[in-house]
């Protein structure tokens, strides 16, 4: 019912157990004011659940509103899955695939311990995939150039990398007999997918997504004439969202 | 709780606080009658929700493995996130079984409220050409009631709850007490006008359970996005927030949480329900709450299991089942069926900001309606809830800046999904299962339902039309599918004990109440006849004011 960019992600390679939320939701500044009004209407609810039996247990960390990305920046952060070779092979990965341009990549956005985590608690089927789609990457680097694929130039990674990130069809000079399939995309395509989501899910990725700056208030207009480009009729300032600051 | 709470005998005993529990605990305990709710999880406040927090707060950013371990039934949910997971059943606790080939999905919560803390919203009446089904294609029986008993009840309802939405004079889909529609944006706008020039069909913004103005003391809604996580404007109809708060309010009502009811306990020589037995949630207690009458309201397969598990001697295939229909014509709409594509020409750029409206649109039933005559592959219909807006493109090609471009250029999507009328089936049942139990000791179900074909027609052919209306509209890039879900993935679960006039084939009489049983109500989705194929919660709340003003007329004609 909600179009999430999840469905694009799913599509783009086999997901882990369940992606990360992309697309988070947020609050502008103007609404979070109003809510707190009503909020604190709200609590006089008091009396309403003075028989009710207090059990603090049962909360979700996130209900506890416990900060669960620490780990992340944690100086003595040690990878809970993937090898020194493998993280460092992710990390190259990462740079390539979403490199910092005006804006931080997934290496800023540490998305190789996102996906360390994500690989940690996965079922081995899963991580085994993953294992094997580093190792494919770096076995036609050492064919290529006989080293591992950390240890290439940006242009030579970029050269490895870009046949496997464009969709496929029959060649027409092949004929019947060539096979242009090619496992590399596959292989890539895994990896692609969770670094896309590890990136686009940090706090870097919404920001690279816009986050607190134009509000949305230009999609749903009941707009008379939908070919045209649709212009907000009025945008007071005070709609620009905002973004609350981490504590 | 008080220490009378467990020593007085109350006029009612509201078995469930979701959305129909709350309505039956308001509606008696505004009347004068002394009520207890007995709901099996633990009560809610506000200051869990958490609809505003970022996911990159979240140690997992949305799949803890927390869910797999504790709740790999409940995970299959939408709603179901390392937000809220705890509002969920734990199905290590709460285990059921199915035949082997027959699969079940029971997505539920134990918590005050139930289900509609989490809840899709989707609010729609049924019309006499859903209540009067069977007179007209001869399948099964009619509703023992009609559109206009149930209009006035459906006013009530919504009046109170806060639905928008936009009047169509469809007959298929009867106009309601609306609140203003929530807008379309430019590609459902094009996908509406197309839908009725090409095909003369009503695509409407969804009618939804969401304030659009402030309305009752709640909020107008702020457009965060997942009322799933919560709500601190209680701007989308939650019970606790609402008929749970009006109840207590009125100083009638006692709340009493973390009570696990096991069965009916009966006054065999009067044939009267006198209370109910629960065990307390954390300590494993067994105690008892008396009552003049017991209306069960903890979700169809819950109430019909509470049923099953309180015979007697007088009673032995379970409670309220001389007719022995109790547990069966079990129904859970079928979805599966639906296209997607994209409007290429639409160049709005995706937006990670508010506002996100918590609603999409809804195509309104136009198969087998008395306009479009009589389908030759299938009866009964659909209806399609889906939405078309710019989002991320995730999936793009390429890597690097280009990469990242794309993402941030978007696709402007359209998407059509349909729910199915679930046909009535006495073979789709649920029945206790003698060697499970739950961690309470209570005897647990065995839930048995499978599709039939005509639900697999039924989304074969929505599959297709979908993919019409969306190339009609100009979309690209259409991809179906026809398959049909595994039972239960609607979340839509109603009947098993069906309402009717003749005891002999129904388990209530027109207004919940038992055949068997004079003062034993069960006024939640147990009672439907057949599914309908609009979302059944609004007409769960109606039946169920409908049954409470039957019960307190009967109070005051000292019946009860």
């Amino acid at each position: 019912m909600r179009l999430l960019s999840l469905e694009a992600m799913q599509s783009a390679a086999e997901p882990p157990d369940r992606l990360p939320i992309i697309n988070q939701p947020l609050i502008n500044r103007r609404d979070l004011l109003r809510a707190a009004l009503f909020a604190s209407a709200a609590s006089a609810l008091g009396p309403a659940f003075s028989l009710a039996q207090a059990v603090e247990s049962g909360l979700t960390p996130a209900a506890k509103r416990e900060d669960g990305s620490k780990f992340l920046t944690d100086p003595n952060w040690k990878a809970a899955f993937l090898n020194d070779h493998q993280n460092e092979t992710l990390i190259a990965l990462s740079d390539v695939i979403i490199p910092a341009t005006d804006t931080p990549g997934a290496k800023e956005a540490l998305a190789n311990r996102f996906i360390d985590l994500i690989l940690s608690v996965q079922p081995a089927e899963f991580q085994q995939q993953f294992v094997e789609a580093l190792a494919f990457i770096d076995t036609a680097s050492q064919e290529q150039y006989s080293k591992d694929f950390r240890a290439l130039a940006l242009d030579e990674q970029v050269w490895l990398l870009t046949p496997w990130a464009y969709p496929r069809k029959p060649s027409r000079w092949g004929g019947e007999h060539e096979d242009n399939s090619d496992p590399g995309q596959k292989h890539f395509g895994r990896v692609k997918a969770l670094i896309a989501g590890a990136y686009y899910s940090s706090e870097i990725g919404q920001d690279e997504l816009g986050w607190g700056k134009n509000s949305n208030d230009d999609l749903y207009t009941d707009c008379a004439s939908p070919t045209a480009t649709p212009k907000p009729v009025h945008t007071p300032a005070h709609t620009t969202a905002h973004k609350p600051t981490r504590k | 709780m008080r220490q009378d709470a467990l020593t007085q005998t109350y006029d009612a005993i509201v078995v469930g606080s979701g959305a129909t529990g709350g309505w039956a605990a308001k509606r008696l305990s505004e009347a004068g009658l002394k009520v207890a709710i007995v709901e099996a999880g633990r009560a809610v406040t506000p200051k869990e929700f958490t609809e505003h927090m970022p996911a990159y707060m979240l140690k997992y950013r949305g799949h803890t493995p927390e869910i797999m371990r504790t709740r790999p039934i409940q995970r299959a949910c939408y709603a179901c996130m390392e937000y809220n997971y705890e509002w969920f059943v734990n199905d290590l606790e709460n285990p059921y079984s199915t035949p082997a080939d027959r699969p079940f999905t029971w997505q539920r919560l134990r918590i005050l409220g139930g289900r509609s803390l989490v809840w899709g919203r989707q609010s729609y009446r049924l019309s006499d050409v859903d209540f009067k089904a069977a007179s007209r294609d001869g399948y099964d029986v009619d509703w023992p009631f009609g559109y206009a008993d149930l209009a006035p009840y459906y006013d009530i309802v919504e009046r109170y709850v806060g639905i928008s939405g936009k009047a169509e004079h469809d007959e298929m889909l009867p106009d309601g007490q609306f609140l203003p529609p929530m807008k379309m944006t430019c590609g459902e706008v094009r996908l509406r006008d197309s839908v009725k020039k090409t095909f003369g069909r009503t695509l409407t913004i969804g009618r939804t359970a969401i304030l659009t103005q402030d309305h009752n003391g709640r909020a107008a809604c702020h457009a965060c996005g997942p009322c799933e996580r919560g709500c601190m404007t209680f701007s989308y109809f939650s019970s606790p927030f609402t008929t749970v708060k009006d109840a207590l309010a009125t100083g009638n009502c006692t709340l009493i949480t973390d009570a696990i009811v096991s069965h009916i306990d009966m006054d065999a020589r009067a044939n009267k329900a006198q209370g109910v037995t629960f065990i307390n949630r954390t300590t494993k207690e067994s105690k008892q709450v008396r009552g003049k009458a017991v209306i069960l309201c903890a979700q169809a397969m819950e109430s019909t299991r509470i049923l099953l598990n309180s015979s007697t001697v007088e009673n032995s295939k379970g409670l309220a089942n001389s007719s022995g229909m109790l547990g069966h014509y079990l129904m859970d709409h079928c979805v599966g069926g639906g296209a997607s594509g994209a409007f290429e020409d639409l160049k709005t750029l995706p937006n990670v900001n508010p506002p996100h409206r918590p609603n999409g649109i809804y195509v309104v039933r136009f198969r087998n309606t008395p306009k479009s005559g009589k389908h030759p592959h299938f009866i009964r219909g659909y209806g399609m809830q889906g939405g078309s807006a710019p989002d991320f493109n995730m999936g793009a090609s390429g890597i690097g800046a280009e990469y990242k471009k794309a993402v941030k250029q978007g696709t402007y999507g359209v998407s059509l999904g349909a729910f199915g009328e679930s046909l009535a089936n006495f073979d789709n049942f649920c029945e206790i299962d003698p060697n499970l139990k739950d961690a309470w000791g209570i005897p647990a179900l065995r839930i048995s339902m499978a599709h039939g074909k005509n639900e697999h027609a039924l989304m074969r052919d929505a599959g297709g039309a979908a993919a019409e209306m969306l190339e009609a509209a100009g979309a690209k890039d259409i991809q179906l599918t026809t398959g049909v879900e595994m039972p239960g993935m609607a979340i839509h679960e109603v009947g098993t004990a069906r309402m009717g006039n003749d005891p002999k084939k129904s388990v209530l009489n027109p207004f919940c109440q038992s055949h068997d049983i004079a003062n034993l109500v069960v006024a939640d989705g147990s009672g439907f006849v057949s599914s309908g194929c609009q979302n059944p919660t609004l007409t769960m709340m109606a039946i169920c004011v409908r049954a409470c003003d039957h019960l307190i007329d009967r109070f005051k004609r000292n019946e009860v």
